[in-house]
Parts: C-alpha cells; structure tokens; sequence
C-alpha cells in the first residue's frame, strides 16, 4: 500500500514543479496596468507643500491615491460593484478624506497618509442630498450630512452651507414656490431659526444658486435672465434682490442654461466673492459681488472658454479658464502654489483620459480610464517586416521566367543582408551608450512579429466605446480611436475578418456595436495593427439585429464572411461581393444557426436558404415559468484538438465525443428558495436541436460560471445547502468503438455519447473562468480561474476529470489519474499573477502563440494583466534557466582534456618507441 | 396664516438629519460618538474583528488589503490599527476574508443569528455542520507571506558530489589511486603473497585476465579477423564468465579486484 502512495506523491511533486511562476521571472513577460475609472471627485493634496499627491473618488466606486507627479497609483481601494458602494462626495481637509459612500448609507473617513481607514460609521436610512465641512474659528472638526428620509411629497433640493459659525444652514425649495432657510446648531444638531423666501421662479437650488462672498445666495434665473441676491444670515425676513443681467451688459446665448460657478476655499471662512457665470456653451464671464453684497462689477469676459474652476493657496486664489480643442467636456480641480501662483491642473475628457497639466501648458501624464472598463478583446498576429513580406512575396506569385526569378532571388538575400548589417550596426551602436539610456520604443513602424509569435497586437473595446491598440509584449498603447455616439449600454462583439497571415491586404476587424434596448446595429471596420478605420462601407442595417456568425467562407480578398441575422430573420453578408452571395448559395444548405430567446425561454435553429432567407428547423422551449437561460455558449472556433480519445489503462482507447456543433446551455430556476434552487445543464446540438445531455444541480444557485471546450464542460455554481461553491465537469465519449471517425456530422451520429460527471468543492468564490488554448492542442489544457482576491489560479484539468478514481487500481495508476478527493486544492504557487492581482477580473482571454506549448493569457477587469502560461512546462524550446554556462564549460574541458591526452599518450608512444 | 402652515409642511418634510462627528481632532472617538455605533435598521448587523500581521507595521499593508465577506457580497476596510467593522450585514452564515497580495489569512465563518448573536468559527466545506469555534470578535493573525514563486533547481558543486553515482564513482577511484602508496607493492613479500592471493581467487586461471580481454574486445574492430576470435570467445563462454565475475568477493589485492568490480557491475547487468 505504501507503494502507490509514494508513487502518487512523487508524481504529485512532479506535477507541482510543472506549476507555478520563478521569482527571477517577474516582470520578464507579464505586465499589469491598473485602472481606477471616470473620475467623479478629485483632490490635490494641500496638506504639506511638497506633497505630490492626488486623491481621486471614481463611477466605479474606488477611492485612489496618485502619484501626480508621475501618475502612478500609490494605493487604491476598491469597493462594491453596484450602488451600494457608489461614492456620492470626498471632502478633503488635511490628512482626512472624507467620503460618503453607499447612498448615504455610510460614512468613512481615510487617513490619505497610510491609506487606510480612520472609520465608519453608519448613517440613518435616507437618500444621499449633500455633505460639507463644518468649521469653528479655523478649526474644522465637524461634517453635515443632509439626507432626505420617510416620504416626500414635494420635490425638493437642497444646498448645505456653512460659513465658519456655530450655525449649519440648509436651503430648501418648494419648486416654484417658495425657499426655506433653516439654521441648526452645530453643538446638537437642533433648528434654531428658520424662514421662507418667495421665490416663485426657482426650481433648483442645486443647479442655479451658489454661496458667494459673507453668505449671500446667488441664483441666476434663466427665464428672466437675472441674478437674485440673497443674504442667508440675515436676521430679519429677506427678500431676494434681482438685478438683470442686461444692466451688466451681458447677455447668454439663445437657449442656453446659465451656471454659476462659485469657490469656498476654507470650510472656516466665507467663499470668494468671485464667481463665474456661464453664458454660453463656450462663454464665462468673471464677474464679483461688490462689498455691499447688492451690486455685481464684471471682471472679465472669457470667450472661447468652454471650462472654468477655482483654486485658491493662502490668500491667493487663481481662476483657471481652459479651451481646449474640441473633446474635452468637464475639468476637475486644481491647485498648487508656492510664493508666485503656479498651478497644476486635471483634465478629464470625455473619452476617459485623465490628463495632468503643469503650468507652461505643459502635459505631464495621461491615464486612459477607459480602459478600466473594457468590454471584450482580441489578439491579432503582427504584420511580417518588409523584409519577410518581400521574401513571401516571392513565393506568393507565378513564376515569370528562371533569369527573373534567380535575380529576385538575389535582390531578396541582399536585402536580408542589408537588415542583418543594420542590425548589427544597431547593436554596436547602442552598446556604446550607457545603460539606462537605451530605450526600446514601440511604435506602429517598428513592429513585427518576432520568431515563436509570442508578441501580438491586442485589441480592446472599452465600455466608453473607445477602442485600442496595445502592444502585448510591452503594454503600450500603440493606437486609440475613440468612437463616439456610442450609447452608454451598447453591447460589442468583436470579429477579426481577415488576419495578417493575408498579404497584402491588411488585415481587417469588424466591431459590431449593438444598442441593447433596441437591438439597433452598426458596424465599425477597422485595421487592427494601425487602428484606422477601413474605407471598406459597411452596410446599412435597418432593423435589430438578433445574431451575427463568422462563416469560414472567404471572399475574393480573402475577408471572411459575416452574417447578420435581423428580426425579421433576414440575412445581411458583410462584405457581400457576387462572389461572396455565389459562395453562400452553394454552401446556403449546410449553415445552420440557432437563435436565443430568454424572455421566452425559446432556444431555436435556423437553416440558410438559398435566396439567403431562413427557415426554423428546431426549437427548445424551457418554460419560464421555471426555469430562464443565463447563458449558451459553443466551443472556441479556433480551438484544436490534438488526441481523438484516450489511452486507458488496459490499452483500449475511450474515444472522446467531439462535436463542433455542441452548445451548453445554462439554465437558472426562477425559484430562488434555497430548498427548490436549481442549476440545469443542457448540451444541445445546434444543427439538428437534440438534446445530447441534460444535468440538473438540485439545490444549486448561480452565478453560474462555466467553459465549454473539446468534449468537457466545466461549471460553477453555489450550493445553497452546504453553503459553498462547487466544480462540476461532465465529460462526454462515445466508447470505445469510434462511429464515423473520418468526418463528424451531426445529423449523422446514431449513438448518444457516454456522459461522465464529477463533482468537486472550490473553497472560494470564482468571478470568471477560462481554458488555455494553444496551436494544436498537444499541451494539456488548465482552467484560469479568476478569485475575488485578484488572483488568477491555473488549476490543471487533470485535477476536473471525472474519471478519478476512488479506489486507486493499476489501470488508473498507469493513467496518471489522481485520486479523487472532494476539496479542489487552491495553492498559492498555481497563481499566475503572483502578487499582482488583478482587482474585479471581469475576463480572461486566451490566444495560442507560435510555440505548442505556450498560451498567452489576457486578464481584464479592473486592471489589465497580461502574461504567457506553460501548462505542460516548456517542452518545445530551452527553458530560461537553461544552463548555458555548465554546459559549454564541461564541453570545454572536455575538449581540453582530449586534447591533453592525445599529445601525453603521443609522448609515451614515443618513449617507448625508444626504449 | 398660509404661509405659517407651508411653514410647518416644511419643517416635516424636511427631515435633515446631521452627522455631527468630532472626528478629526480624535479619530478613534469619533465613531463612537455618532449615532453610528448604533445599529439604525434592526435586520443589519456588523461583523467586526482585527488582522494583524506579525512583525510588519499596519501602514505597510492595510492599503492593499481588505475585508470580503461571501465573496464580495458585503467590503469592509482595515482601520489604521489593523481592526476592521463591516457594516449592514443581515442575518446568515458568511465566510469571511482578509485579502492582502502579500500576507495569508486564514479565513473564518461567522454566523449571525436573526437576533443579532454572533459566532465565529473554522471553516470547513466538507463536514459544513461542524464547529470549532474561533475568537469573536475576530482575531485574525497573518501565517506569513504568500509563497507565490517556486525555488529553481540550481546547480551546486555540493549537489553534483553528492550525487550518489558520483559517489560510486569517485570513492574506487580514490581508493585506487591512494592504496598503491599506503602498500609498498616493491616489497618482494608482499608481492607473493598478493600474488597467493590471487591465484587462489581465480579459479579458473585459463581465463583471460580482464584488462586483456577489454583491449581484445575494443582494438577488434581495427583487424576483422581478430575481431571474429575475439567475438568467438567472447560469446563461447559467456555464462560461465558471467557468474564467475558476479561471484567475486572482496578481499585480496583492492587495487585488482576494484577494477574487476566494476567490470562485474558491467557484465552482470
């Protein structure tokens, strides 16, 4: 017994080796970029003169600390997804940043020193209106909340204001009625006083009043086109003062909303009597509040000026007007100083770029935050060099005689020649200079693929609809294209039409960019290497589209052929030459597509008719009543299967059931009592609708997780009974005896395939998963899996197998199958990020690279990862600790060591000769 | 009169309500201090606990760290200190976490009654029914760091002689090179006696001498005819030979009978 036992250990150990990250290879050929979103609030540090840092509060609920000198993220902390960790105001006073979090559900206060928590403390139920500093005699120890609680009848809006006295004030307005003024005592919260004002023409406080100067409320009324002054502390009943814009010689732009724009530097004293008014889209003016606090002198008229804001160091104050060229839409604060005014500035633009500024104009960093939300991805080959795309040229055409031929030739290696000696010259010439100064740039011109295809291009799709271009191997963006009118829930499907592999013609992606509610399509087709868009037209899609499918059917330009299915079940083909339509007619018989309806529970499939129309073969009907679909997925188109079954023990082969057309459906019950939950499983083939397989999880609820690939599907779910989540694989074969082992049709397969299920323990929740996928699918698969912790784990699909065996025997011995065991383990070596989680990671894609033995892994989310994994070690090339050294010196000696006794057996040779 | 009636309407709508939190001239009594300590909705409650980690200052840690409770169902943050409160939590069993890039924390299940009664303890996937209770509120202690990476095999000159083939190796040969000084072989005694020796180990003295036979065998293949002799004899009487050599035991003359031991080792395997 012990002997199997040690067997099983040593192979354990083994397989862990085959695991698991070097320490010396950190950062050798992974990268990770963090993102914190769109900024909401943003906050320089002012605490200490030196201090270069920044404090941002994001939509995607992190509160950050930056670098601002270089942009990188110092500390960063990531709250709930959902508005339940919605970040709705950061004050900032000293070393305390203070965030009201949730709604108003919570408030936090954070040392911006450590980054972390000072604390927390719970606010009464009510929604979220506004927050301020509270401060007495240059001391600032309080902050106001205001929320609105129970059942209000009226529209209200609120602003809080505080003027450095025992006193909180709270203006209210009863829309177009009347503004009430109500003063609390800063000691226990009680009213003291409180008032009304008439003011039968505001609407908002919020949008069109501002405190300026000793607490005078300052409206501006579009309709009228006048500024209202108001004293708020004023004892006895106050009345608003209106003074018309025209009598400053002002006067807004047709159908524009005046905005006021106002500065209280200090919680402990007064804002500036300064403020902005805007007029115009792109039209401020600076106008101040005289002494009296009745009269308004215009200070300067700003024209262009699309962005304002204030800042103030000491006594000084700066106005910043900015005018920037056309995209930029909101700037967001600013400060700086030092005995002269300087300034710094943040600019966030309207495609998401964060951008620094210093004072000459000058942009010290740029963050794109899109990329913090991105949304799907694609890794495309890099184009050959000119000089390999020269070589293949000359084998891509027809021979025009032998002399011209031999010539091409010649020219040809000269050119290599020419590279080579450049190269070298290159090399030389960069060995001279120092070391830090030698800097590999990326750019657009000088890439190309290099020898195992490890570099690619990736391409991403940001929620915002900005799309860009990033080197793999270094993390640059090499290109960014910002689409704009894209809704803001606009789903995207990404298709590579045309790879690289095609020269000359550039190779060609097409982003299908669908509005999710009313199912509105359009296509953006663009050059994956350079980001620019294609001149090719797209065609005009009129109705929602329901399905799109890349054919493997080529056109003249070798572009694969998309189809679009519309409502009507109408089909569109992108591109749509004659010879396309040709093809499509001949091959019409033989392209099926399904169809998901999860409102109605309806999964169903088409066929392709010759005049491209669509006639409905199958249909599955899962009532809703019960039971909704949460997801279907096929298997990857590109994925190869290397071994058609499986050697057992006893040296017959199980064959594996490979169907391309298979799709696993998931469904989740509409009953979410944990007693009656259920997660179902449904393999259906997509040609013919039969249903291959069905698995029903009793007492099971998602989210459900899962990969479909080769002949296995892994799932996820959580079971309500034991209170964790659970692994299940199902395995399918079709025996022993393999039916039709040239071809696979669907409609040709009599024998429903052997279904193998296992069932494991994860001890922790997961938030995406993904099967690695390589050239020819030689090297064994692992699943990535991403944790809530960040952490990407590379379990081996070995430990998912559903043949484990309980009892150990020969046969699975000699199968390498590990016993089963219930717990899936989850070690810290099997994380392929290491420390370098990657925070809400949202996917994992994967893409094959030139070595069998090599995938490359893209983690998005939050942060984007990228790095390769080796799931059957490095087989196929010298590993990097790969001993050079040993190796060539044993060979040396060796060498030696011949040659020593060579000449020493000559000598004696020769002694005895004489002797 | 309306107005004083609006007035009144105001004043009920108007239910603002006011944190007051003296907070940063103390940060510590600041929560304390507010209504938040209480708990405003009666269904929620708040898991609270500490995490330390050994030996390293909680500024260098706590701003990659955070508290999850089921995953990422409720987020709780670390506090200066190392304590942690996550608050609005209702009533059920949750695993909870302290998640750090850089230090292990065991996790722990808390069960909160629908009165509010808390419970800590192991977390057990398998036998999920079974308790060993943990500290409440809880105390989390670090185990150290992660072990993400894996050590590389390196190359040692220990490694490569220690190596028991090596060992095999290297000690005979040693031996052969260090016996001829410690036995004086000139001494015509000695060498009678050593030569006794020997004749009384081979017992057949018609067999060749074995580094006779390995110069046969090898300079063969210069001249085909001695190559068929040499091949001839070699497989005359191979299994005679054979046990002959397997045979040999150890003593006599070392300096002989180790080269003879390793050409046994040959033969025999």
């Amino acid at each position: 017994m012990s002997k199997p036992t040690s067997l099983f250990v040593i192979f354990f150990s083994l397989f862990i080796m085959s695991e698991a990250v070097f320490e010396d290879q950190v950062g050798k050929f992974d990268w990770r970029q963090q993102y914190v979103g769109k900024t909401l609030f943003a906050h320089f540090d002012s605490h200490s003169q030196s201090s270069n840092k920044l404090f941002l509060a994001t939509d995607k609920n992190i509160f950050a600390s930056f670098n601002s000198r270089t942009g990188d993220l110092l500390w960063r902390h990531v709250d709930k997804v959902g508005p339940e960790g919605t970040i709705d105001i950061l004050v900032l006073h000293g070393q305390d940043a203070l965030m009201v979090v949730g709604g108003g559900r919570l408030l936090r206060s954070w040392d911006t020193n450590m980054g972390g928590l000072n604390w927390e403390a719970v606010l009464d139920t009510g929604s979220f209106q506004a927050a301020c500093f509270v401060a007495i005699q240059d001391t600032v120890k309080h902050v106001a909340v205001l929320k609105k609680a129970g059942t209000v009848r009226h529209w209200f809006s609120y602003l809080v204001y505080s003027g450095g006295e025992v006193e909180v004030y709270v203006l209210g307005v009863v829309p177009n009625s009347h503004l009430t003024i109500i003063a609390y005592s800063l000691e226990d919260g009680e009213i003291i006083k409180q008032r009304s004002v008439e003011a039968p023409w505001l609407s908002s406080v919020e949008s069109s009043c501002v405190v300026i100067g000793q607490g005078v409320l300052m409206c501006v009324d579009p309709a009228t086109l006048a500024l209202y002054t108001l004293p708020i502390q004023a004892e006895e009943a106050p009345q608003f003062n209106q003074i018309l814009l025209q009598s400053l010689d002002l006067e807004v732009s047709l159908g524009f909303q005046p905005v006021l724009v106002s500065s209280q530097p200090h919680p402990a004293r007064s804002p500036i009597s300064e403020f902005f008014l805007q007029l115009g889209p792109d039209h401020h003016v600076l106008l101040q509040l005289n002494a009296d606090g009745y009269t308004i002198a215009a200070l300067r008229d700003f024209q262009p000026a699309f962005l304002v804001s204030f800042a103030t160091t000491g006594e000084k104050t700066v106005a910043v007007v900015m005018t920037p060229k056309n995209e930029t839409l909101y700037v967001h604060a600013f400060l700086k100083k030092d005995d002269s005014v300087d300034y710094r500035v943040l600019v966030q633009t309207q495609d998401h770029a964060l951008t620094f500024i210093q004072q000459p104009g000058r942009v010290v960093w740029t963050r794109e935050e899109a990329l913090a939300d991105v949304v799907t991805m694609e890794m495309v080959d890099l184009p050959l060099t000119g000089t390999q795309a020269e070589l293949e040229g000359e084998f891509g055409k027809k021979a025009d005689g032998l002399f011209p031929m031999v010539l091409k030739r010649l020219s040809s290696q000269v050119i290599l020649l020419q590279a080579w000696l450049a190269h070298l010259w290159k090399l030389f010439y960069e060995a001279r200079k120092p070391h830090g100064q030698v800097k590999n740039e990326v750019t657009i011109e000088t890439l190309s693929r290099d020898e195992f295809n490890l570099q690619k291009m990736m391409v991403m799709v940001t929620a915002s609809g900005k799309l860009f271009g990033i080197d793999s191997k270094s993390g640059s963006i090499l290109w960014k294209h910002y689409l704009e009118n894209v809704q803001p829930n606009a789903v995207f499907k990404l298709i590579v039409q045309r790879t690289t592999a095609h020269f000359p013609h550039p190779p060609q992606c097409t982003l299908l960019i669908k509005d999710k509610d009313t199912g509105l399509a359009s296509l953006h087709v663009f050059n994956p290497i350079f980001g620019r868009k294609s001149h090719i037209a797209p065609p005009a899609l009129p109705r929602p589209i329901l399905q799109s499918l890349l054919l493997p059917v080529i056109d003249q330009d070798y572009a694969k052929v998309l189809l679009l299915v519309d409502d009507q079940y109408k089909v569109t083909a992108f591109p749509s030459t004659k010879n396309v339509l040709q093809q499509l007619q001949e091959m019409a018989s033989s392209i099926f597509f399904y169809l998901i309806r999860s409102d109605q529970g309806n999964l169903s499939g088409f066929r392709l008719r010759k005049d491209l129309s669509t006639e409905r073969i199958w249909e599955v009907v899962l009532p809703t009543e019960v039971q909704k679909i949460v997801a279907v997925n096929g298997k990857r188109p590109n994925e190869h299967v290397h071994s058609q079954g499986r050697v057992m023990g006893d040296r017959s082969v199980l064959y594996k059931y490979l169907n391309p057309n298979l799709l696993a459906v998931v469904t989740e019950s509409t009953d979410a009592h944990p007693e009656r939950a259920f997660v179902g499983v449904f393999l259906v083939d997509g040609v013919t609708g039969r249903i291959i397989h069905e698995a029903v999880q009793r007492k099971a609820r998602g989210p459900v997780h899962f990969v479909h690939s080769e002949n296995w599907v892994v799932y996820e779910y959580w079971n309500t009974k034991s209170r964790r989540n659970e692994f299940s694989v199902l395995e399918l074969f079709e025996g022993t005896e393999l039916y039709n082992s040239t071809v696979f049709s669907s409609l040709d397969r009599p024998h429903l395939p052997q279904v193998l299920q296992q069932t494991y323990i994860f001890p922790s929740p997961i938030t995406t998963m993904e099967a690695t996928l390589t050239e020819k699918g030689i090297t064994s698969r692992h699943l990535l899996v991403g944790l809530p912790s960040g952490a990407i784990l590379s379990l081996p699909k070995m430990f998912l197998d559903p043949r484990r065996p309980e009892v150990v025997t020969e046969h699975s011995r000699e199968e390498n199958l590990i016993p089963y065991a219930p717990e899936m383990p989850i070690r810290t070596e099997w994380f392929i990020n290491y420390n370098q989680t990657v925070a809400r990671v949202k996917g994992i894609y994967t893409a094959p690279s030139g070595l069998e033995s090599t995938c490359l892994v893209v983690a998005y989310g939050l942060d984007i990862y990228q790095t390769r994994v080796y799931p059957s070690k490095q087989f196929d090339v010298l590993k990097d600790d790969y001993d050079y050294v040993l190796i060539s010196s044993v060979l040396f000696a060796l060498f030696f060591a011949t040659m020593i006794s060579k000449r020493l057996a000559q000598v004696k040779l020769l002694n005895r000769a004489w002797r | 009169m309306w107005l004083h009636v609006r007035l009144s309407e105001v004043c009920l709508f108007l239910q603002a309500m006011f944190i007051l939190a003296c907070c940063f001239s103390d940060m510590e009594s600041g929560p304390i201090a507010t209504s938040g300590s209480v708990q405003p909705n009666g269904d929620r409650f708040k898991i609270e606990g500490r995490a330390i980690v050994p030996g390293v200052k909680t500024q260098d840690w706590i701003s990659s760290a955070r508290v999850t409770v089921e995953g990422e169902e409720y987020i709780g943050f670390l506090r200066t200190d190392g304590s942690f409160v996550v608050n609005d939590v209702p009533s059920g069993s949750y695993v909870v976490e302290v998640i750090s890039p850089g230090y292990k924390f065991e996790a722990v299940r808390v069960d909160i009654t629908s009165k509010g009664k808390m419970r800590a303890r192991l977390v057990n996937f398998i036998k999920t029914s079974e308790v060993i209770r943990q500290p409440y509120p809880l105390q989390l202690r670090s185990s150290g760091p992660h072990t993400y990476f894996m050590k590389r095999e390196t190359w040692g000159w220990t490694d490569f002689l220690m190596n028991p083939m090596v060992m095999m190796m290297v000690l005979p040969l040693l031996i052969i090179v260090l016996l001829p000084k410690v036995v004086n072989t000139n001494d015509p005694e000695m060498r009678k006696e050593m030569e006794q020796s020997m004749n009384m180990l081979n017992p057949n003295p018609e067999l060749p001498d074995v580094s006779e036979f390995m110069t046969k065998l090898f300079s063969g293949s210069k001249s085909s005819s001695s190559k068929a002799i040499g091949g001839s004899k070699a497989s005359g009487r191979p299994a005679v030979k054979r046990r002959n050599y397997c045979n040999w035991s150890c003593h006599g003359n070392y300096n002989t009978i180790f080269f003879k031991r390793a050409f046994s080792f040959v033969f025999c395997k």
